[in-house]
């Protein structure tokens, strides 16, 4: 008897101590902060047990049928908490303010707990006895949830669940409390229903907890991440929204699978479509395959090789069942050889000879990338490149960074190139940039292979039109030892946020 | 595992975090040779005497040079004896899994019209074709930077928390500057142009504060450019060499000149062209005079020859050749390098990367060159740094004490400490400091030095023999090694 009352104090203590380490969790989880989150949450609900002792000088006859009641009450407002919380979250702007009344309500109840208990048993043991025998056990519950918390609970359960179980554990309390101390309780068959009406509430819960977590997630994430991996040289994410897909490089969007049709088709086709002798192509950047999907269009290329810096990317683009559908399995086709190396070494320890050349490099944001921009690095290529062949350069956007798209028409100038700039627009970009070079003068090609979306025969000769916003600015070539253009780029970019 | 060691293992793990120790050591070590040729060590006669027409004693930059000219004029009679087992001298260089890396000399700056030499031999290497620089072997941006009041910036000149009254000095500085150069006295080498005596007789530090020259940031800026350059503080050094160090430069230079190797990628291509007429661990111990000739006894064998270049250290003739002078009034700085091997980066803020030679205000050392900055890499997660210390704020003697007594351990935790300011995650990064400890490195161009008796002496040299030394510019740079060993080597041919 004296064992299955002390151990009605264990769980109840346990319980207490559960909802404590769920709110604090919670909030440190959703607010960041953990300090701060934790140390508010463990001082409000302490402060709120003071409050809930105090209270209990309040409660005179009927001190089992209160008890019971109070253990529901916690079963079904700890239980809820973490769904109410989240949902609050996702759903509200008063997370703060659910979190600490709940906290509060929480605390209040649970300080109710004890100093009742002590009362109910205070004719059956010496009073030495209870203080000693209650605290211990209520110290010993507090061990328990500690421990199964973070070993258990979370990673089992998770947080939603974990607090719904235990509220079972509360409501089963109660329940076995309607036995434990039947000859106190006049009517107990009303408080046994009650009993369970909660635990069925519970556990209906436990049932629903996944649809909670799904509302809560969809309101979480206006778009949803459907992968996010480091790798040793950037951060691969891809976001999904409706039937879009984004791939973002270290937070930088690469493409939208809504709209990059406009800029492959506008970074390969003027290029590839005036070599109808083309044979071998070189790719540099472009770990997506996008560029080589368009590439592959044309039958009389026999060789694609495409070089690019990181393999998880590559790999990841091979693989992916949306992926590789997004880029039509270009970087498994026969026709691919992928590279995964560092562009420029790879050039230099190269000997082949290529009639054509994409180039799709991340923006010159630092001076790592920017060497990829420089007249070595022109020059170099232009050793790889044939007589009559030509390459085509991703440039940035001649409206937001004018003078570093003028910059890298310059630098292929300052290289010996003859330079042919156009822009495309594509939604999710803006107006975007891209420069042809060669050794001779370049014409619009006469056909184009079927099957685009955006370019045409004729409106592929307008793209080289400049309005008077993005027309040519004065600026310094790009070389190794000053490269103008990171800082132009810093500019631009610069005035256009601020 | 016993029950004993199942209790201690908790216990064992209260000990401080352990991080993998950092290897090294220190690499080079010439002390022993040094003095033992100080003293009059003994060494083992030669078993044979060869006859050669001239001998180039000193395989670094002078010597080499020297053999450079002879052999561009096709004058193929000599030998070139070198104490250390690899020709360079101060332009040497090591190598490791992770780069190349200096242990001296590590920059040259673009050359202008009035260097013809240095111009002569950089077309010939490939470092200026059809008359323009070579864009991969100037130093890619970004160059320097200065870490001041707790972050980057680029550029070594103080801009951050910089006063009204510093930022005039700086202007005026340059002013002063740009009016020398402009009047075309001003020259590397020096030779080809005209010193002014006053400014060269005159302390560097008095002289500045003669012409009211007083912010802190420029005395520091000052003080960092003639230690880098020379060795010695602004007060150990000549106003004229302090101001060398700017007005001799074009100021529209793109460069300098830099390697992984540091100056060592000219000495690689220096040595292929001498490769047959260079004998290393030929350590000189004594030259004496031989009829009208010189007889140049070596570790590799002696040498009866007609003429001798002298390319070593000046301070050295003295008590190695027969009637030679002393070198009076020449003094040398002592320097400490250590190549430090990166594991991985330190964490480093996005608005100032890593440059190729950054530099900590306030500090003693000079800061650090990255080995791997002229790669073409995109992504590097290894590196080497070259640190450098140039022991300027003691006395020569006292730290020449200090590099005999100081353990390996010593400087590791120096370098770790001065590195730990801009870097406070160094430690975790570093796997290896490899420390070389140069006792005489640099001679100081001290007041008085250039007008000296001492060195008017060295000039005229002996009846065949002729002193090449970069000691006799009293400036230590490549430039000015180059026109001594040239000049001496234009002697044996006439």
């Amino acid at each position: 008897m004296a064992i299955a009352l002390f151990l009605s104090v264990l769980l109840i203590a346990a319980c207490g101590l559960i909802y404590e380490l769920i709110a604090g969790t919670l909030a440190s989880y959703l607010l960041g902060d953990s300090i701060l989150q934790f140390s508010t949450v463990i001082g409000a609900y302490l402060f709120a047990m003071g409050v809930g002792s105090w209270l209990s000088r309040f409660i005179g006859k009927g001190l089992v049928q209160r008890f019971i009641t109070i253990e529901l009450l916690v079963g079904l407002v700890g239980g809820f908490s973490s769904s109410i919380l989240f949902l609050a979250f996702a759903y509200t702007q008063a997370f703060r303010f659910v979190l600490y009344l709940l906290v509060i309500i929480v605390g209040i109840l649970v300080g109710l707990e004890i100093p009742l208990l002590m009362r109910i048993l205070k004719d059956r043991f010496q009073f030495r006895d209870l203080v000693a025998h209650v605290l211990t056990f209520d110290y010993l519950g507090a061990l328990g949830a500690s421990l199964l918390f973070p070993l258990v609970l979370v990673p089992k359960l998770g947080l939603v669940r974990g607090a719904l179980l235990f509220g079972i554990v509360n409501a089963a309390v109660a329940l076995w409390s309607t036995w434990l101390f039947r000859e106190q309780l006049p009517r107990h068959q009303g408080l046994r229903v009650l009993c369970a009406l909660v635990l069925l509430a519970l556990g209906g819960g436990m049932f629903s907890a996944d649809y909670v977590m799904a509302a809560a997630d969809e309101n979480l994430y206006s778009d949803e991440i459907i992968l996010s991996r480091q790798t040793r040289y950037q951060r691969i994410v891809l976001t999904r929204w409706k039937d879009d897909i984004r791939l973002f490089l270290s937070s930088h969007l690469q493409f939208s699978s809504r709209d990059e049709y406009r800029y492959h088709e506008g970074l390969v086709h003027p290029v590839l479509a005036a070599l109808p002798t083309a044979r071998r192509v070189l790719v540099l950047g472009g770990g997506d395959g996008l560029a080589a999907r368009e590439i592959l269009k044309y039958p009389h290329i026999e060789q694609v090789t495409l070089v690019d810096l990181d393999p998880e990317m590559t790999s990841l683009f091979s693989t992916h069942g949306y992926l590789k559908q997004l880029n039509a399995g270009s970087l498994t086709n026969p026709r691919m050889r992928v590279i995964n190396a560092d562009a420029f070494v790879w050039l230099e320890q190269s000997r082949d000879l290529f009639d054509a050349v994409i180039i799709d490099f991340p923006d010159p944001t630092n001076f790592s990338l920017g060497k990829l921009y420089t007249t070595a690095f022109y020059r170099l290529l232009g050793h790889h490149l044939s007589q009559s062949g030509f390459f085509v350069v991703q440039s940035t956007s001649p409206l937001f960074a004018r003078q570093s798209f003028w910059c890298i028409v310059e630098t292929l100038k300052a290289a010996q190139f003859q330079t042919f700039p156009y822009h495309v627009y594509v939604p999710s970009f803006g107006e975007w940039g891209f420069v042809i070079a060669g050794r001779q003068p370049w014409h619009p090609p006469v056909t184009l292979p079927a099957g685009l979306r955006y370019l045409t025969v004729s409106n592929l000769p307008t793209l080289f039109d400049f309005p008077l916003d993005m027309t040519a600015v004065t600026a310094e070539p790009n070389r190794l030892n000053d490269q103008a253009l990171v800082r132009y780029y810093e500019e631009d970019w610069k005035k256009l946020t601020h | 595992m016993r029950r004993r060691e199942i209790l201690g293992a908790p216990l064992l793990q209260l000990s401080r975090k352990a991080r993998p120790p950092i290897a090294g050591g220190y690499v080079m070590d010439g002390f022993a040779l040094g003095h033992r040729l100080r003293d009059g060590g003994r060494f083992e006669p030669a078993r044979q005497t060869t006859k050669v027409e001239t001998v180039i004693a000193g395989g670094g930059m002078a010597g080499l040079s020297a053999a450079w000219w002879l052999l561009k004029k096709g004058y193929g009679d000599f030998v070139l004896l070198e104490m250390e087992p690899e020709a360079g001298g101060n332009s040497r260089f090591g190598q490791n899994e992770v780069s190349a890396y200096p242990w001296g000399a590590h920059y040259v700056p673009v050359p202008n019209r009035k260097s013809p030499l240095v111009r002569e031999l950089f077309e010939e290497v490939g470092l200026i074709e059809n008359g323009e620089l070579n864009e991969r072997h100037l130093c890619h941006s970004p160059q320097e930077r200065l870490f001041l009041h707790g972050r980057w910036q680029y550029g070594l000149e103080p801009e951050v928390g910089l006063s009204r009254q510093g930022r005039e000095q700086f202007a005026r500085f340059e002013e002063m500057v740009a009016g020398r150069h402009a009047t075309g006295k001003w020259t590397i080498p020096h030779a080809l142009g005209e010193v002014d005596g006053k400014l060269e007789g005159q302390g560097f530090g008095a002289w500045l504060k003669e012409n009211g020259f007083d912010a802190p940031e420029l005395l520091w800026y000052l003080d960092y450019s003639t230690r880098d350059d020379y060795g010695s503080s602004i007060t150990d050094t000549s106003a004229w060499a302090g101001l060398h160090y700017f007005a001799a430069r074009d100021h529209d230079e793109k460069g300098p000149f830099c390697w992984p190797e540091g100056n060592g990628w000219l000495v690689r291509r220096l040595r292929e062209r001498a490769a047959a007429k260079i004998r290393t661990g030929a350590v000189v111990y004594r030259v004496e005079r031989r009829g009208a000739g010189w007889r140049v006894r070596s570790a590799a064998g002696d040498y009866e020859a007609k003429r001798v270049i002298w390319a070593a250290p000046s301070f050295l003739a003295s008590r190695l050749v027969e009637g030679a002078p002393p070198a009076l009034g020449f003094s040398y700085s002592p320097w400490v390098t250590a190549n430090v091997t990166l594991e991985r980066m330190p964490k480093m803020a996005a608005s100032a990367e890593l440059a190729w030679d950054n530099v900590i205000y306030g500090s003693p050392s000079l800061g650090y060159v990255v080995a791997t900055h002229q790669s073409l890499r995109t992504h590097q997660e290894k590196s080497v740094w070259t640190w450098y210390y140039a022991m300027a704020e003691k006395t020569p003697a006292e730290a020449r004490k200090l590099l005999l007594s100081a353990s390996w351990e010593y400087w590791r935790d120096r370098v770790i400490e001065d590195l730990s300011r801009p870097h406070p995650d160094i430690a975790e990064c570093v796997s290896r400091i490899d420390v070389f400890r140069n006792g005489h490195a640099m001679v100081r161009p001290t007041p008085g030095l250039l007008g000296g008796e001492g060195r008017r002496t060295l000039l005229r040299g002996l009846p065949g023999l002729y002193f090449a030394n970069s000691d006799l510019s009293g400036i230590s740079i490549f430039e000015e090694a180059q026109y001594r060993g040239v000049e001496a080597a234009r002697r044996v041919l006439s």
